[in-house]
This record gives C-alpha cells, structure tokens and sequence, in this order.
C-alpha cells in the first residue's frame, strides 16, 4: 500500500491564504482523519491531495513518489463526495463500474471487480436500481464501492456520513472502520465532527485557520493537547478554559489562583510563565466530583442522560463551566455546588494558548 | 386579458391573506385566554382550519383560483378551435357559408400538392430542428466552457432572438439579393459563380436559405436552454469522473448529455412545434414561392383562407394541423416520459 507525505503545502485563492505551510507525513494503511471548524481548510486540503486543486506551492509525495502535478488517476487516489457525486441516470452497478470503464477494463474482468466490491458493502442484490431508489446509507455505500473498484493506494472520503441522520452515522462510522481493517489501505478522512475523528482515526490532525494545530493519536489529543484550540475541540462536551494567574513556583508546579477564589498547585513544566502570568487552567467536565471543598459552581441547567448528568452553570467571575457527574447526582437546578478538581487532570495554557507541559501523563497510549 | 388576469389573481391572493388573518385573530384571543390550552397543536390547526371553513369552502377557493386561466384558455384556445372545426365542414367565403360536410377534407386528400406540402413541412421541420438543436448544443457547450471573456459571447448569442423577426429577415433577404446581398457579391468576387445569384429565385436555393433564416432565429434559445440546464448538472459528478480519469468527450457522452437529456427532449419537441408552424420567416423572405418551394401547411394554410378567402378550405388544413401537431405531441410526451425515467429525473 502507500505512505503520504505533504511537504510544505501552502494554497492561496486570490489574495486569501488558506493554508499555511502544511508538512504530514502519514503512514502506510493509517487512518488519518483531518479535523476542524469550517472553513479551516481541511476541504481543500484534501482536494490537492486528490488533484482536485493545486497547491500555491509545496510537494504531495505518494508511495516515495512526487505526484504533485500528476492526474487524480496517476496519483493512485479515490474519492469519496461529501454529496456522494452518484450518476442518477446510471444503474447502482454501473456507478460503482464507473472507473473501469474509463480504464477500458475487459469484461469480466470488470463484472468480478464491481461484484466483489458489492458483496463487501452489501450491495449485492441492489445492483439493477438506480441511486435515487436507495436509501442515504446505501448511496452512500455505492459512493465507496465507487473508490474500492479501483485499488488505489490511497482513498479520500470528503465528510461522507454528514448527510446521513444520528442514528445512520454511527452505524457507517463502525462499517468505515471495518472497511479499512479489511481493505488495509491508507484513508485520509474529512469531517468536522470530534466524534467521528476520535472514533476512527488512527491519527488526527487538528486544522484550525489553515494551520495544523496538531497532529496526534485520540489519546495524545485528548490528554495532551498542545494548544487551547485543540483542548477545547477534542472532547465532549467541551473542556473548560478558567482564568487563573500564577502566584508561586514550586518544585511540584505552579501554584495557580483560579477565578472565583480557589488555589491549586498544578503538576506541569511553567517553561513559558512565571510568578504573575496570566494563564488559562483547562478542565474537563469529566474531571471533577462533587464534594465538600474545591470549585464553587452554581448550576443554572441539568441534563440528565441517564449515564450520566451534565450541568452548566458558572464560578464566581461568572466564568461558564460546564460538569459531568454520576447519573443521579445529588444535584439541582439553581443550587450551588463544590465540585474537587484533582489537579493532575488540569492542563495550563499560556497567554499564547501554548499547554505548559503536563509532569503526569494519565492514559497516555503509545 | 393579462391585466384581467392579474387582477383576478390579485383578487384570489388577496382573499387567501384575509382569510389567514382572521384565523391569526382567532388563534391571538384562543391564546390570551388560556396558554396551556393551546399546546395541543392539533387543537389549533382544527381552530385555523373551522375558521376558514366558514369565511369560503376550500373547493370553491380552488376553483376561483383556476378560473382566470381556465376563462382566458376558453376564450383564447378552446372558442376558436370549435369554431374552425365547424367552419372546415363549410364551404365559406366573402359572400356566406354553407354546410358541405367532408367536400373540404375529401379535396386535400386527392390532392397531389396537399401531400407534397406535408412532405415539405415536415423535410423543413426534420433539417431546421435538427440543426438548431446541433448548433445549439455546440454553442452552449463553448458558453458552458470555462473560458475567458464568456460573460461577452453570452450577450452575443441573443440577438437573433432579440431583435424582431420581421427586421431581422429583411436582412437576411438584403444578404440574398442577387444584385446587392454581400453573399452574392462574395460569392462572386472568389469565383464561385459567374454572374450575380438570387437565392430565393430557385426552388433549392430558396428552401434552404429559408432554412438557414429560420435557425439563425431558432438557434439562440436553444443554446440558452441547453446553457441553463449543463450549468444544472452538479460539479461534484465531473469532479467524481475527473478522479476516476474520465476524459472530457468521456464526461461530455456519460454526464453532460444524460444529465441535460430531458430537456433536450423538451426543446426539440417546442422547437418542433414552433418550426411546424413558422410563418412569419418564410413569409417575409419567398411568400412560399418560388412555385410553392417553401409553402409549409401554415403558409398554404394561409394563402388558402385569408390570400383566396376560402374559409372553409383553410379551416379545413388548419384541422389537419392541428391533428398532426396534437398526435405528434402525444407521442413526443410518451417519449419524453420514458426518458425522465430512464435517466432517473422521475
């Protein structure tokens, strides 16, 4: 199969820079899910991988290869749309035999191929109808048995499931899993749901503003955001960012002073701050408890999901904060609360947004 | 009768915003009474729909809304049609009518010049349609094309259809004058012929410079049409076809022309029609001469009723017209259905 390295892509329309300078290498049968809010370029980035676009400046390399000036064909690359680009005139069969009649592919050749690609996404007995008798998932489906019949090295999927409804998603998140397990093949994946990218990916990379932000398995994500961008877009819900500046210097870290009154001694490396800096001390709703001492928190809305009970409400300065405790804990509307924070679990950001490097690495996976 | 139209129209809408207004009221004081009592929804779309009920029954609104369009096809379609069919059983001039049952239709049926027309008429038809959706697809392919300055070529391609047809074929019979036109003059001066050439004096010559007219007129819409409907087609599916190495003739025959299919179908049906029945053009250019070499139906029709004042016979041809046009629009929306379904609009 294939490797994917993209070395210093910049792209520019008109005057508007849209990505910065972007350098990835992606490895042999990865699942790499490029990530971000809209209009952060993950789009067209994937569109210069898949020749769609070109780059201002920068090499795609494929497979050791420099195809940066090659046709889509020649770059050895499929694609999946994000409308699944399906030919409503043409049968469910000859949609998915679409590629190989370009290549001018024999006859039976052809017919093994489309019916091999159908059994594995089940499209077997769907083959005579044409798309608009299908259902989205199944659309969907033809789309990627599309991209299988010609055993690119490397598949690109354009947010393919953010047509489908909730409950569809899911299903499709864990059949694409399976697909690349069977396929063993290099995918490169768009979205701009954190869910989806946490799933599936075996690596993610976080664009933000044409940037990457960071590139780095779910877990290096989760626990070790390398910036406020990332710490707040990976996880659900969304960590929570509390101001605090820096009152004393420890061997064990920074003493931080949070607002709303409560002091922590927090376990990362101050490389960047000192005694004075302002800084953002990020905690995720799933790390703190209730208890007698700690974050006084009043909570404005309940939600309770039976697993578990979300609540929003505010600290002191009136800083949001959002919680996830047990599912039935002891809490109410409009009452307030403490809620301990175990300090280890924090993540401090400078005033650039920077992450002070965490001492401990909780469920760090290699 | 448009302005009557649009009054009545205005009349029926204004009718539907009264009529919601007063059910908004309703709801208004329902609500100010009582709020919990209107969470059943079901609840006020039935007070919504009682109220309405009693300002106008919902049947008799429907037919007040059709009845401009239904009035105005009685009198503009459905009176005059009546009244030819009667007429073509007449044998009708300036001095009075009386009844001679099928003599009109028993006449065109013998006679030898009544068929060559129809023969003509639908020659004409075949080569103007077929060349006007030809060169219309080229056109629309070149303004479809990502070139520059296409926004300008778009503008150009209107004028035939802009500019009125009476103006516009009396340039075109300057173009065909034997002694002036820049065509013979051309012809001429690289020696293509000898001495000047009329092209409307002969028989061929004369048909076919009809023809050409008739597409420079026809051929402008067509483009549009088609311009319209390639500009319909989603880029996802070039996109799609462009990554699988489709080729640009390959995406041209395998989603261009599909894609756009129906309407092809539809304009070479409206274009069919109107060609059928183009009078204006080659009335302009020969009056159906020379020796009836253009005379289509519709000019012979002419000739007959209103140059000879037989009524009942022209009445009689305008029938045939009629029968032939409705049959082949019969078949021509079977066609058209099928292919809406094969290409998976319907």
């Amino acid at each position: 199969m294939a490797t994917l390295d993209l070395k210093a892509i910049n792209k520019s329309f008109g005057t508007a820079k849209v990505l910065h300078d972007i350098d990835l290498a992606i490895q042999d049968r990865e699942f790499v899910v490029f990530v971000g809010p809209s209009g952060c370029g993950k789009s067209t980035l994937l569109r210069i991988i898949a020749g769609l676009e070109e780059a201002t400046s920068g090499k795609i390399v494929i497979d050791g290869q420099d195809v940066s000036t090659a046709h889509p064909v020649d770059r050895g690359i499929s694609m999946v749309f994000q409308s699944y680009a399906l030919y409503p005139h043409l049968t469910v069969f000859e949609n998915i035999a679409f590629p190989l009649r370009v290549q001018k592919l024999q006859p039976t050749e052809l017919n093994a191929r489309v019916a091999k690609a159908a059994e594995i996404l089940q499209l077997s007995d769907k083959l005579k109808l044409k798309p608009g008798q299908l259902s989205g998932g199944q659309r969907q489906r033809v789309a990627i048995g599309r991209s299988i019949v010609r055993n690119p090295k490397v598949f690109l999927f354009d947010e393919p499931l953010s047509n489908l409804d909730a409950a569809l998603r899911g299903d499709m998140r864990v059949e694409l899993s399976q697909l690349h397990r069977e396929l063993d093949a290099t995918m490169v994946y768009v979205t701009h749901d954190q869910v989806e990218a946490m799933t599936m990916a075996d690596r993610i990379v976080v664009l933000n503003g044409g940037k990457v932000e960071q590139f780095g398995t779910p877990m290096e994500l989760y626990h070790h955001p390398a910036t406020k961008f990332v710490a707040s877009f990976i996880g659900q819900p969304n960590m929570n960012l509390v101001p605090g500046t820096i009152k004393e210097m420890t061997p064990d870290g920074p003493v931080v002073a949070l607002a709303g009154g409560h002091t922590m001694t927090i376990p990362v490396e101050a490389t960047t701050a000192h005694v004075g800096s302002k800084v953002e001390v990020g905690i995720r709703p799933e790390d703190v408890d209730l208890g007698t001492d700690g974050l006084e928190v009043s909570i404005r809305v309940l939600e309770r999901l039976g697993g578990a009970s979300i609540t929003y409400g505010s600290i002191g300065d009136g800083t949001a904060f959002r919680a996830s405790l047990s599912g039935n804990a002891p809490v109410r509307e409009g009452e307030t609360v403490h809620l301990t924070v175990d300090p280890a679990a924090c993540h401090v950001f400078d005033a650039d947004g920077r992450v002070l490097r965490r001492q401990a690495a909780p469920g760090l996976v290699a | 009768m448009c302005g009557i139209i649009l009054v009545a129209f205005i009349f029926a809408f204004g009718m539907v915003r009264k009529v919601d207004r007063f059910a908004a009221a309703a709801m208004l004081t329902m609500g100010g009474c009582n709020l919990a009592e209107m969470t059943d929804l079901t609840d006020a779309a039935r007070a919504i729909e009682g109220t309405r009920r009693k300002v106008l029954p919902e049947a008799w609104f429907a037919w007040l809304l059709v009845a401009p369009a239904m009035l105005f096809i009685a009198v503009i379609v459905a009176w005059p049609l009546a009244e030819t069919i009667r007429l073509s059983f007449m044998e009708a001039d300036l001095g009075g009518e009386h009844y001679v049952g099928l003599a009109n239709y028993q006449d065109l049926l013998e006679s030898r010049k009544f068929h060559d027309t129809i023969i003509r008429t639908f020659y004409w038809m075949f080569l103007s349609v077929s060349l006007k959706l030809i060169l219309g697809l080229i056109g629309a392919v070149l303004l479809n094309a990502a070139v520059p300055g296409r926004g300008l070529f778009r503008v150009l391609v209107m004028p035939p259809w802009v500019i009125p047809i009476a103006i516009g074929c009396i340039g075109w019979l300057w173009l065909y004058n034997g002694y002036f036109g820049i065509l013979s003059g051309t012809a001429q001066a690289i020696g293509l012929t000898d001495g000047p050439f009329e092209f409307l004096a002969y028989k061929n010559s004369a048909f076919y410079s009809a023809i050409v007219t008739d597409v420079w007129v026809g051929t402008p819409m067509v483009t549009l049409f088609f311009l319209a409907a390639m500009q319909g087609v989603s880029r996802d599916l070039y996109e799609a076809a462009w990554v699988d190495g489709a080729g640009r003739w390959y995406r041209f025959r395998r989603i261009t022309i599909p894609q756009i299919m129906p309407v092809i179908v539809s304009m070479a049906l409206l274009s069919a029609i109107w060609t059928f029945n183009s009078f204006e053009i080659i009335w302009i250019l020969t009056e159906g001469g020379p020796r009836s070499a253009t005379t289509t139906l519709i000019v012979d029709t002419y000739k007959t009723a209103i140059g000879n004042f037989k009524f009942g016979e022209g009445a009689a041809r305008a029938v045939v017209i009629v029968a032939l046009l409705a049959t082949f629009s019969l078949f021509y929306l079977f066609f058209l259905n099928k292919v809406n379904k094969h290409y998976g609009v319907k």
